[in-house]
């Protein structure tokens, strides 16, 4: 019974909220602009824009925070790399024997989807907690709320950058089955459409997480759940062929393939490139909406 | 000139969680806390500040008084843009410097040095434009050599010493101030004062949280005292602090 009531009180909760938001405005002066009234889509995007100007600042807190985790530890940072390594490894030759594939082939298709995904689930699990996490910041200083996301997403990035280090003995080892081809130039652009998502679907999570605090438990476990069912130790061609679309319907798998594809050396696949395309259209479209409508509440959640 | 302007300024913060209904009786009773009330879908609100307005112009440094959970704070925040009022209007001009929590960006894992750098970014400040206040501010946190051990080594006064020196760096127009002075023997206070006195003239605009009449005394030419979430007085500091103690 007390259950069933509080769905209610929250259901009734977000209508009230709906009504507050659009018609208000916040009139903020700014030190070089003077005096004047704005709206708040107008504040969404000076937050938005705000945020890129003080890169400087969450570069600082995401390379502080990748500096504070090793701090004291001989190897530092390198950790990063060697945790990553011991796990590719040993997966990559038990999973080969256990599937029966053919190591050399299996062993950088492995690794390319368990570097995707630590990235894409690490970034997702961080940022649905970023403001949460960040109380302290929020309530004493005034920064744009998107800078902490960056700060989320430039950590995980700089991480990844770490980790990418584990596939140069594999590509040694596996330099006669490994194709390293003009199209490795593709990771480029993939991270920068990674990153591009991480800010606008982290946007969104990290302010319904902040608001309704069961989402970031139901977002943990959910994203185990989403490891098993996407095609990150597996290969779809395993499946049989008239189950195959159902996989290719998960975004995750496309994302991943946004990384995999140019380490293996192939070109990703095109309906690939249109689940990304449509993934990031909504993603920015949401979350533009989202931050416009409900930015200025976010502090009163903490 | 930096001027601020609240017109009917309201903060509500909204209670979620449902075991806060079960309080809603204790809250009411609190005689000192911002005072209960309900929102449209009778959600339980605690109004923080409450229809408050309130000019300041180039010259007032203010004073804020009031006993805890009047809002000091939240004033101060709201100031400070950090909250965002839920009705009513704010309009601030002016450069704005929060010292709210001096100890904000101290880690603890790094030396002395770093902390000037971490704190220095966070006020928006270049690597540059730090390198060149750095031996300022080392002059003036007086450590020495400390400066280069990580600030887990420090004592607390020592800490509030390195914090301070950090977050005095930047003239802002408008200087937010809760609850500064702490820690710190008498040669650092000492210094501390001069450093703060530059500071608050060369500011436009000062509004100071403090429970120490001296200070107020010392540094304010006007006083506000809150109630509630309500101002119950603005004007002089003599009659602000005499009926804040009448009751």
């Amino acid at each position: 019974m007390p259950l069933l009531k509080n769905v209610t009180i929250s259901f009734m909760s977000i209508k009230q909220e709906a009504i507050i938001t659009d018609e208000q405005t916040v009139s903020v002066a700014l030190p070089q602009a003077g005096l004047m009234t704005k709206s708040q889509s107008q504040l969404a995007r000076q937050d938005l824009y705000d945020s890129l100007k003080h890169w400087r600042i969450w570069l600082m807190l995401a390379y502080q925070d990748i500096k504070l985790r090793y701090r004291r530890s001989v190897l530092g940072p390198f950790w990063i790399t060697i945790s990553m390594a011991i796990t590719v490894y040993s997966m990559g030759y038990l999973y080969s024997h256990l599937f029966r594939i053919n190591f050399d082939d299996y062993f950088p298709y492995l690794a390319g989807g368990i570097l995707g995904w630590s990235l894409i689930s690490t970034t997702i699990l961080d940022l649905v907690e970023v403001f949460i996490l960040s109380e302290n910041m929020i309530k004493q200083i005034k920064l744009p709320y998107t800078l902490y996301i960056h700060r989320v997403a430039a950590r995980n990035t700089i991480i990844f950058f770490h980790h990418l280090l584990i596939l140069v003995p594999v590509m040694i080892i596996f330099h006669h089955s490994l194709k390293t081809n003009s199209y490795l130039f593709y990771l480029l652009p993939g991270l920068l459409i990674i990153y591009v998502n991480s800010i606008s679907y982290g946007i969104i999570f990290a302010m319904i997480g902040t608001r309704y605090r069961d989402i970031p438990q139901i977002i943990k476990s959910f994203i185990s759940v989403v490891f098993f069912v996407t095609p990150v130790i597996w290969d779809p061609a395993v499946l049989p062929p008239d189950k195959r679309f159902l996989v290719s319907l998960n975004p995750f798998y496309s994302f991943i393939e946004l990384v995999r594809s140019p380490l293996t050396g192939h070109a990703l696949a095109f309906h690939h490139v249109l689940m990304v395309f449509a993934v990031t259209c909504i993603g920015l479209l949401v979350s533009y909406f989202i931050l416009a409508a409900r930015r200025a509440r976010i502090v009163y959640w903490i | 000139m930096a001027q601020i302007d609240l017109q009917n300024v309201y903060v509500e913060f909204p209670l979620y969680d449902m075991s806060a209904r079960s309080l809603k009786k204790n809250f009411l009773q609190l005689a000192t806390g911002g005072a209960v009330g309900k929102d449209l879908n009778h959600r339980i609100v605690i109004n923080a500040l409450d229809n408050l307005s309130l000019s300041l112009r180039h010259g007032d440094q203010v004073g804020l008084i009031g006993h805890n959970g009047s809002g000091k704070s939240t004033l101060l925040r709201v100031l400070a843009n950090i909250y965002e009022p839920t009705k009513g209007q704010v309009r601030i001009q002016g450069h704005i410097s929060p010292m709210l929590d001096t100890i904000l960006g101290v880690e603890s894992e790094f030396s002395g040095y770093e902390n000037i750098y971490i704190r220095g970014t966070l006020l928006g400040l270049t690597r540059k434009q730090i390198k060149k206040q750095a031996a300022e501010i080392a002059e003036l946190t007086g450590l020495g050599d400390y400066l280069s051990m990580p600030t887990r080594t420090y004592s607390s006064g020592m800490k509030i010493r390195l914090a301070f020196a950090i977050s005095t760096t930047i003239q802002p127009d408008i200087l937010l101030i809760d609850e500064i002075f702490g820690a710190g023997d008498a040669e650092f206070m000492e210094r501390a004062k001069q450093k703060m006195t530059s500071l608050l003239n060369g500011s436009s605009i000062v509004v100071m949280a403090t429970h120490s009449d001296d200070l107020i005394k010392e540094f304010c030419n006007k006083a506000l005292l809150l109630e509630s979430g309500q101002v119950k007085y603005f004007g002089s500091v003599d009659k602000a602090l005499a009926l804040y103690h009448a009751k």
